[in-house]
């Protein structure tokens, strides 16, 4: 265990290092949030209307609303797109038929290369909220900070499997990420990031609440917006590791078979 | 008798047709047909300098790459230092050092230090046993002004060396070079031989098995060669060996003869 940590660190070491050649894109990043979230205050303030305030979940206003909802669809983009990204960037480099003559495990690889960008998603959340905290008035004061960190760490592991199965369809096929296409289309319309479910159609709201999205992005409102703690997140948190238990131990199967499938036809390195 | 460094037993390979258009889709669940490996058998003893010499297509780099266990035999058995490439390919990696003259596969941004002392930490190498080897093979491969600088500032020749360093790095029995010289110039990959030679044979008792197409470079390095055409072994054995086994005066000559190619191309061999 103590090991695979050691070597987890050390492709979040790789990582970081090569981040730190690139100073001026953390600014621009930090730039480009600040647009994102003053766009989306000047759209809630244009569609802000008591009634709005009254339909939303916790009672809050749309922008707080919309802003995790943003903040979370980028994170549920890195959990989906890390793994084959990362693959994907080795296979181009011509670093991955290095990495896997090495005597570092497939997981520990898998892992090792996705925990950076995961790192660095988090930290891009909290530049969103500080922005939003510190220019717009969003709320921060009120959240449950083990709770958030609960629910993100519960989200990543839940979606990395959707991720590693992107990995596998990359491996064969080359290029192309429908897992990510098709999770995240369905997220965005029925997972209430912009707009409650509520509005959504009986029937859509039905697919909503089969959609872990759906309870990860309320537990997230309620423990950042109303400081719900574990006594209220429990339940999608425990949605959340299911979906991981079931799907974690599935994708890296389902990864390894794609793998030596590549190794059979003799098409690691194709692009 | 000692254990062979490299045992290949009747390896078969078999690639699946290249597709393009919608049918690319299906190639990975297509019959492989198309045969790479057609039953090799050889052995490499420690510390013995095997090449590979054929034309393109001939099976020595997938000969490489299922013995580095990138790719999987259709058939046969291919074992590193006693131990099976496809039961085991674990315990073969920690024998193993491998290098593609292809590609450099190091991480660009990084320097040279940082990208050893990473892929040293996967080959279970780190701190002050990694900082010893790095500053030990920097010494060896003359890269000591170049370890703080990242890679893509390097020369294509210190990428080389630098690749080979990364390939040594955890001290493998065994080292697989493919076309180590490809991407270099004439003054680099003579370089490149001359420090090969003196530098990583006979020291450590470091078997290499190495695929080149550079006739010269067969001949500095190799203490055997290995004659593939289209998969199969034709011919095994030292230079002199090969050379009076087809009559021929030079490596070249013995090649041609070997693979059947038209006598007029090996000048001084057949032209009188």
């Amino acid at each position: 265990m103590t090991s695979m940590l050691r070597e987890i660190w050390i492709f979040f070491r790789r990582d970081l290092y090569i981040a730190l050649t690139y100073r001026t894109a953390f600014l621009f990043e930090a730039i480009e949030a600040l647009f994102g979230v003053a766009m989306l205050f000047y759209v809630a303030r244009f569609v802000e209307s008591p009634q709005l305030h009254h339909s939303l979940p916790h009672g809050e206003t749309y922008f707080s609303f919309s802003l995790i909802g943003f903040v979370f669809l980028d994170y549920l983009n890195a959990a989906m797109d890390s793994f084959d990204r990362s693959l994907m960037e080795a296979r181009d480099s011509g670093t991955l038929e290095h990495l896997l003559v090495t005597q570092t495990s497939l997981p520990v690889i898998l892992a090792g290369s996705a925990i950076y960008p995961f790192v660095a998603s988090t930290v891009r959340i909290a530049v969103y909220l500080s922005w939003g905290a510190v220019l717009f008035g969003f709320p921060l004061g009120e959240a449950n900070w083990a709770a958030v960190l609960l629910v993100l760490i519960a989200t990543l592991l839940a979606f990395s499997g959707l991720g590693i199965l992107s990995a596998s369809y990359l491996l064969l096929f080359k290029r192309g990420n429908p897992a990510k296409w098709f999770f995240l289309g369905l997220s965005s319309l029925v997972g209430g990031m912009l707009f409650p479910i509520s509005v959504l159609p009986d029937w859509l709201q039905l697919v909503a609440r089969l959609n872990p999205v759906t309870y990860a992005l309320d537990a997230m409102r309620a423990a950042l917006l109303v400081g719900d703690g574990f006594h209220t997140v429990w339940r999608p948190l425990v949605v959340l590791l299911l979906f991981a238990a079931i799907l974690l131990p599935i994708s890296v199967a389902v990864f390894a078979r794609s793998l030596r499938r590549t190794k059979m036809t003799g098409t690691l390195m194709h692009r | 008798m000692p254990e062979a460094a490299i045992a290949v037993v009747s390896l078969e390979k078999s690639f699946p047709p290249a597709r393009s258009g919608w049918r690319a889709l299906l190639q990975p669940f297509e019959k492989p047909t198309v045969m790479a490996l057609a039953g090799i058998s050889l052995e490499v003893r420690p510390g013995e300098a095997l090449a590979l010499l054929g034309a393109n297509g001939a099976g020595k780099s997938t000969l490489l790459r299922i013995l580095a266990t990138l790719v999987l035999p259709t058939k046969g058995r291919a074992h590193i230092a006693g131990h099976d490439a496809v039961r085991d390919p674990g315990a073969v990696r920690r024998q193993l050092g491998y290098h593609a003259g292809s590609d450099s596969g190091f991480y660009a941004r990084l320097t040279c230090r940082e990208n050893l002392r990473f892929f040293g930490s996967l080959n279970q190498i780190s701190g002050a046993a990694a900082a010893r080897r790095i500053s030990q093979l920097a010494a060896q491969f003359h890269l000591e002004e170049s370890l703080d600088r990242q890679v893509r500032t390097l020369s294509s020749g210190t990428v080389q060396r630098l690749s080979l360093a990364r390939a040594l790095l955890h001290q493998p029995r065994v080292l697989l070079l493919d076309e180590p010289t490809r991407s270099l110039d004439a003054i680099g990959a003579a370089e490149f031989r001359h420090f090969l030679k003196s530098e990583v044979l006979g020291r450590d008792e470091t078997t290499l098995l190495f695929a080149s197409h550079a006739l010269s470079e067969i001949e500095l390095l190799a203490d055997r060669i290995a004659v593939l055409d289209a998969g199969r072994l034709l011919a095994c054995g030292s230079l002199a060996d090969l050379k009076h086994r087809t009559g021929t005066a030079s490596l070249e000559g013995a090649f041609l003869r070997l693979t059947g190619r038209s006598a007029h191309m090996a000048v001084g061999d057949f032209s009188q």
